[in-house]
């Protein structure tokens, strides 16, 4: 069974129409890419699957893991295993990282019928899991994001993604705003979670993301559409072409 | 002038005022009326409502009277004074609080109890002053007068708390209180007031402090119960050096008013003042902010800050927030702002793809509104007590 399956999927924002009929099934273990320019729907995408009441779905079906999304609210479907690793990730005073890390583990946890963490067995967790994207120690108590760096943010959804252990990884433009170097820890931590019962779905602007994490199929998605799909190849085709040659516009 | 005197006088005083209605300036969004038309006795009765002592030293006032059974008074170490402030009559009283209100004149004029502590020179006391006010005689007023005199250099933590009966009732009584402080110079004074009245009762209080040079005043305002109440908080900085913290988070629902009024007078250069206030509203809720700071001629190198925060949960819940500076120093850091606001959607969302419901999910985002008052506080007993108030209220808000 794929672990999702997206059919004729139309979505708006606002009004406008953003996703106009896209298809795509992804099976446990697969790493696929969605790459396009800025405004094809890339982040649309993620956020129709993560459940975002500001996206509306106008058509088509999404399955994952065998549920119909329609039937599940974004924190169901968080419990059900979709994590979605934002391009933006919110800042909220106040709350201290462990503090919401051990209420969204429970939540899960609950969900999925499994006993509660203690607080010594949450820790264990913590530690267990913290190698995986090297995160200090401070940042754990201070508040969630809250004056975390750029790169120190994505590090951080990584490592709530490693804590929450999903079926599906969306990692929306995760490398956006990143250097060299924490880009190749954040691609190190996502392969680590690699796994043949787990899929992720890469969405990026460049090719240089796909260095570190190799997908295994690509997509090309213009103007709300995946327009071509192909194997990893196809993202270093895309870095030479540029995009413009799939929009049906004058290449460079 | 002699208490007598003095007594007499505030009740010639607040005769000839009567209460204040909504035309003056300050009572503009507060409307006593409904408290100046009922008739308060002063018979006395035994209170049944439950608290929990904060450490060893504590002054339980039971309906407006000292009892003496409740309190626990002994094992205070040398150099501190605690009791009636009736036992203890001191020639200060009124000095700080007199014709400011007509509540300061009638509690000047009736009070018939209170708390009198008294620090000498140097003296640290490690543990909390808790100061007890049960109440659950209907209809009845109490005019409590506390008096806190620290000395050169010494250092206490004193919580004034106002308990009622949590169930529903329709107790209603009043209660007027009056506070002077007196802190030193280098003295350190911890206060803290945690206002859980029945929520048909009437609460006033006005605190008075002033300090000394060097002195640090550091006052944390909870306001949760009452259906009609007010804080009027006043500090005067009188020697150099001398710094005010005034914090503060009330909890509205029903149809609860509370209003809060400081006032910071800036009269000596180098000192600093900082407010956080914060409120969080729901259903028909209605609180008032006005916060005034004073930074007289002289008051250079003046460094205030003052911000009021508040989270509407409800569309009905209203709040009124007068944030003002008076500046007449030229060389000063002074700044102010308030805000109004829902919560966070895009923080409630994200809150959500991480599997937390969004009831759990507002719950905790309110929690973290409130937290950046909650952070201030220092001493860790009236913070656990102070936190476990909190999530009870947004237990029964979110449920």
């Amino acid at each position: 069974m794929a672990l999702l399956d997206i059919q004729d999927l139309h979505a708006n924002v606002a009004g406008n129409k953003i996703l106009k009929g896209i298809n795509l099934t992804i099976n446990p273990g697969e790493v696929h890419a969605i790459m396009g320019p800025n405004g094809s729907g890339k982040s649309t995408l993620s956020n129709v699957l993560a459940g975002n009441e500001v996206y509306e779905k106008t058509q088509g079906e999404i399955h994952f893991d065998g549920q119909n999304l329609d039937d599940l609210a974004a924190h169901e479907r968080a419990c059900a295993g979709l994590f979605l690793a934002f391009q933006y990730p919110v800042e909220i005073p106040g709350i201290s990282n462990m503090y919401f890390l051990k209420s969204a583990v429970n939540a899960v946890r609950k969900y999925r019928g499994e006993e509660q963490l203690d607080a010594m067995d949450f820790l264990d967790l913590v530690e267990e899991k913290k190698k995986i994207v090297k995160i200090r120690d401070d940042l754990l108590e201070r508040a969630v994001n809250s004056g975390f760096s750029g790169g120190e943010k994505k590090r951080n959804e990584i490592f709530q993604m490693a804590m929450l252990e999903p079926k599906l990884g969306i990692l929306d433009e995760t490398d956006s705003g990143l250097d060299i170097d924490a880009l190749r820890i954040v691609s190190d931590g996502v392969n680590a979670l690699r796994s043949p019962d787990r899929g992720f779905l890469v969405i990026t602007h460049y090719q240089r993301l796909l260095d570190y994490i190799v997908p295994d199929f690509v997509h090309v998605m213009i103007h709300g559409q995946i327009v071509k799909s192909g194997g990893k190849e196809l993202a270093l085709e895309l870095e030479h072409d540029g995009y413009a040659f799939w929009a049906g516009e004058e290449g460079p | 002038m002699d208490l007598k005197q003095l007594r007499k006088n505030a009740a010639a005083d607040f005769k000839a005022r009567g209460f204040p209605t909504t035309k003056e300036e300050l009572w503009r969004f507060t409307d006593v009326s409904e408290l100046a038309e009922r008739e308060f006795s002063n018979d006395w009765a035994p209170a049944s409502v439950d608290f929990q002592p904060l450490g060893k030293h504590v002054l339980v006032f039971e309906n407006g009277k000292l009892s003496r059974e409740k309190s626990c008074i002994d094992n205070l170490p040398h150099g501190v004074c605690m009791g009636s402030i009736m036992d203890l009559v001191d020639p200060r009283v009124g000095r700080l609080a007199d014709a400011q209100s007509a509540f300061v004149a009638a509690n000047t004029a009736y009070f018939s109890d209170g708390a009198f502590i008294e620090l000498t020179e140097g003296i640290e006391l490690a543990e909390p002053i808790h100061l007890v006010y049960l109440a659950d005689a209907d209809g009845s007023a109490f005019h409590l007068r506390n008096l806190i005199s620290c000395g050169k250099g010494s250092s206490v933590a004193v919580v004034e708390e106002y308990i009622g009966r949590s169930d529903p009732s329709d107790r209603s009584y009043w209660t007027n209180a009056v506070t002077e402080i007196f802190a030193a110079d280098d003295s350190s004074v911890d206060h803290y007031k945690i206002q859980r009245e029945s929520k048909t009762a009437y609460h006033f209080q006005t605190l008075e402090a002033q300090l000394g040079a060097n002195a640090v005043f550091c006052n944390h305002s909870i306001a949760l119960g009452s259906g009609l109440g007010r804080n009027d908080i006043r500090g005067k900085l009188t020697g150099e050096g001398g710094e005010a913290i005034c914090n503060g988070l009330y909890l509205l629902n029903g149809k609860q008013h509370f209003d809060t009024h400081l006032f910071m007078d800036h009269a000596v250069p180098k000192c600093k003042s900082h407010e956080l206030y914060k409120g969080i509203l729901d259903q028909k809720a209605r609180a008032v902010f006005c916060g005034r700071i004073l930074v007289q001629q002289d008051a250079q190198q003046t460094d205030a800050i003052q911000s009021n925060k508040n989270l509407l949960l409800s569309r009905a819940a209203k709040i009124h927030s007068l944030p003002q500076l008076e500046i007449y120093a030229d060389d000063v850091k002074c700044t102010h702002g308030a805000t109004i606001g829902q919560l966070d959607d895009v923080a409630l969302y994200y809150l959500q793809t991480r599997g937390i419901d969004p009831v759990r999910g507002r719950a905790m985002l309110t929690y973290a509104f409130a937290n950046e008052v909650l952070d201030e506080v220092k001493c860790k007993p009236v913070k656990t007590r102070i936190e476990a108030l909190v999530y009870e209220w947004l237990e029964k808000v979110s449920a």
